[in-house]
């Protein structure tokens, strides 16, 4: 992203009763490009829980706790439990258990120590992600207001006011001031109103904001990640003053550019620069080289038996369609044929049809005793065996 | 239709308080060289009056995108439905020119055995070309190069069947594993209902029920079988390209015989159920299909 691209936030000037600074009515400066770096919530929480456990004090039992005693046991034998007693007599305490945990005046189990891991050592780099990710995260406003803070009446974020605000002495004038950009109703929230107002850190400005609560002022070079993100929550209210926020760019540097403060320090890149999926996707370069998208999906269908079902047969052979019929139909008119052929045959015969019959059955005899006219003679000769 | 719906410009992308004015790199599409009457679109406010709102090129280029793809679409349509017609008569007149075959095949064997009995002589038939080969006993206790062979077969499962093309190597292998299979020679009705009814093609390594004669062009389309008459036609007349249509032919599994085996221990011959029945096998394959 060229630098040229950075949006300009303007800065709120304050009432001119405070100051004489008539002259500048509304300046603008560059977004810096913390602001922009990418907000890793995760990041955020692991630098924060081991960064508040780095201002713990040490706590221990005190090493001699339940040991002050000569106790020992009575061994087995006496009716009674084997755990080490307190010699001696004349007091309540003699013959009372002693030593164990489970014991009245024993010492506890696991007696803490004071060389206990209590800090814990984070990364310059990570600690450095979360402070940038805490930073951008606050110029957001809908994280700010997701925190809880009352910004709705905020005409800016990042809120940046002018440099006069450094040189306010009084807290009245302080509450002023705030009531006039409309960060007020935020500090109002009594229990959870914490307004950071990182500036240049003079004495002026912290004297006279300080003693509103939930207001805490911070030296923009030494930006704290604990005040920055609560808790391991991203989107504290923020006010900048505006050298402060000029600051920041020479601070953190840029996605190339090296800061000049931390040595070697690059801010961090995103894995994704463009995080809108729906947008991607629906965007020209992606749909020009896209699939048209399959609306019917074929599912495999029951198998029918085409030996069973018509329809199914005819799908995968049209024939059948006529051949069955020709089977039908031949099946039908030899049915027929043997039918006329039975009533032929149990119709009595009529006189002319018994005589024809008779009579052929005549010239058939002539035949076959006049051995030349004797037309299939070869097969009578095979089953006979006489010859001509 | 796309997955999403097409961006729309929202006024709820802006940031709420906020005055940054931000170059989207969208918007760099639109500049300001475009004639405004192409990429405006008109909405109507409640009062009637006409309002020029700006439909992102973006959208516009996808309604192009999407009437090329019906185009597209509906011409494919087009000519699958051509091809379809013109191969339904081609199959057709196949089918008949099948069945005429069939039948003159089945004429021709009754003439020759009775010219054969006139004449006082004996028509044998020549030697079957084809086999179907039935798997009846499990798995447990084989010999190892037995299972081999039978794996060989595709003979994984008990009442797995077959087809087989009969010379000497498969003749070999059959004999090695007798004990475990009945076979014989199958005749077209028999070829014709084991592939209607229990006939599935291997497809990508997938069991395919044939349920169109689309998947069986896909298999063997390049072998000119492009219909279950070819295949039929294919298999029983074991035609030049037998290999690649038994092959597609997943093995078929049968169920049980209805009525039983006589006895898996004992050859045929010994009033068992295992070798060679050759052509009981037809009636085997009736009650296993």
């Amino acid at each position: 992203m060229a630098a040229a691209a950075r949006p300009l936030v303007s800065v709120q000037p304050l009432p001119a009763s405070l100051n004489d600074m008539a002259t500048d009515h509304v300046t603008t400066v560059a977004l810096p490009d913390v602001m922009k770096a990418s907000i890793r919530p995760d990041i955020v929480n692991f630098v924060h829980s081991n960064i508040s456990k780095n201002s713990r004090q040490p706590y221990a039992v005190s090493k001699k706790a339940g040991h002050q005693t000569s106790a020992e046991s009575w061994g087995t034998g006496r009716a009674v439990s084997r755990i080490p007693r307190v010699s001696g007599g004349g007091t309540h305490r003699a013959g009372q258990g002693a030593f164990g945990n489970m014991c009245r005046g024993g010492r506890m189990f696991a007696p803490t120590k004071t060389w206990r891991r209590w800090h814990r050592k984070v990364n310059v780099n990570q600690k450095r992600y979360a402070v940038v990710s805490a930073i951008a995260a606050s110029s957001i406003p809908s994280l700010v207001m997701a925190r809880g803070h009352r910004v709705e009446s905020v005409p800016e974020m990042p809120l940046v006011i002018s440099d006069s605000a450094e040189s306010i002495e009084k807290t009245s004038t302080a509450i002023k001031v705030l009531k006039e950009i409309g960060a007020y109703p935020d500090a109002e929230k009594a229990k959870d109103s914490h307004a950071i107002r990182p500036g240049k850190g003079k004495n002026e400005e912290q004297e006279a904001f300080r003693n509103i609560p939930g207001v805490e002022v911070a030296n923009v070079e030494r930006l704290n990640l604990l005040k920055l993100a609560p808790g391991g929550h991203l989107g504290r209210f923020v006010i900048w003053t505006k050298s402060a926020i000029e600051k920041l760019d020479s601070i953190y540097g840029s996605f190339e550019k090296c800061s000049e403060k931390k040595k070697g320090y690059v801010l961090p890149r995103s894995k994704m620069v463009n995080a809108d999926l729906a947008r991607i996707i629906n965007s020209d370069e992606v749909q020009s080289v896209v699939k048209p998208i399959k609306k019917e999906i074929k599912r495999a269908s029951l198998k029918k038996n085409p030996l069973k079902n018509l329809n199914v047969m005819l799908k995968l052979n049209p024939y059948a369609k006529t051949a069955r019929r020709m089977a039908l139909l031949a099946e039908a008119e030899r049915v027929k044929s043997k039918k006329e052929k039975l009533d032929k045959k149990r119709k009595p015969v009529s006189k002319e049809e018994l005589a024809a019959a008779k009579a052929a059955g005549k010239a058939w005899y002539k035949t076959m005793i006049s051995d030349s006219d004797y037309t299939e003679f070869d097969n009578f000769t095979k089953w006979l065996g006489v010859s001509q | 239709m796309s997955c999403f719906d097409p961006v729309k410009w929202d006024p709820s992308w802006h940031r709420p308080c906020s005055s940054i004015h931000e170059e989207l790199p969208g918007n760099c599409l639109t500049g300001p060289g475009k004639r405004p009457a192409r990429n405006q679109g008109h909405s109507y406010l409640g009062m009637g009056e006409e309002v020029m709102v700006a439909v992102p090129e973006s959208v516009l280029k996808k309604q192009k995108r999407e009437e090329e793809w019906e185009m597209a679409k509906k011409q494919e349509l087009a000519a699958t439905k051509k091809k379809n017609a013109e191969n339904r008569k081609l199959i057709f007149n196949r089918a008949k020119q099948y069945a005429k075959e069939y039948e003159e095949q089945g004429k021709q064997l009754v003439q020759l055995k009775r010219e054969a009995r006139l004449k006082g002589g004996f028509y044998v038939d020549p030697e079957a070309k084809l086999l179907f080969i039935i798997r009846i006993r499990g798995i447990n206790a084989m010999h190892p190069k037995t299972r081999s062979i039978l794996q060989l077969l595709r003979l994984r499962q008990i009442f797995n069947g077959v087809f087989l093309k009969v010379n000497k190597a498969t003749v070999n292998m059959l004999h090695r594993v007798e004990p475990y299979v009945t076979f014989g020679y199958p005749n077209l009705k028999s070829v014709r209902e084991l592939i209607y009814k229990r006939g599935f093609g291997k497809l990508t390594q997938q069991r395919i029920p044939l349920t169109d004669n689309s998947i069986i062009e896909q298999g063997l389309g390049k072998h000119g079988i492009i219909c279950v008459e070819d295949l039929i036609h294919e298999i029983i007349t074991v035609g030049p390209h037998f290999k690649e249509a038994n092959n597609f032919l997943w093995p078929f599994q049968l169920k049980a015989p209805l009525g039983g085996l006589k006895k898996k221990r004992n050859h045929y011959v010994e009033g068992g159920d295992a070798g060679n029945r050759e052509n009981y096998i037809n009636e085997l394959i009736r009650r296993m299909n």
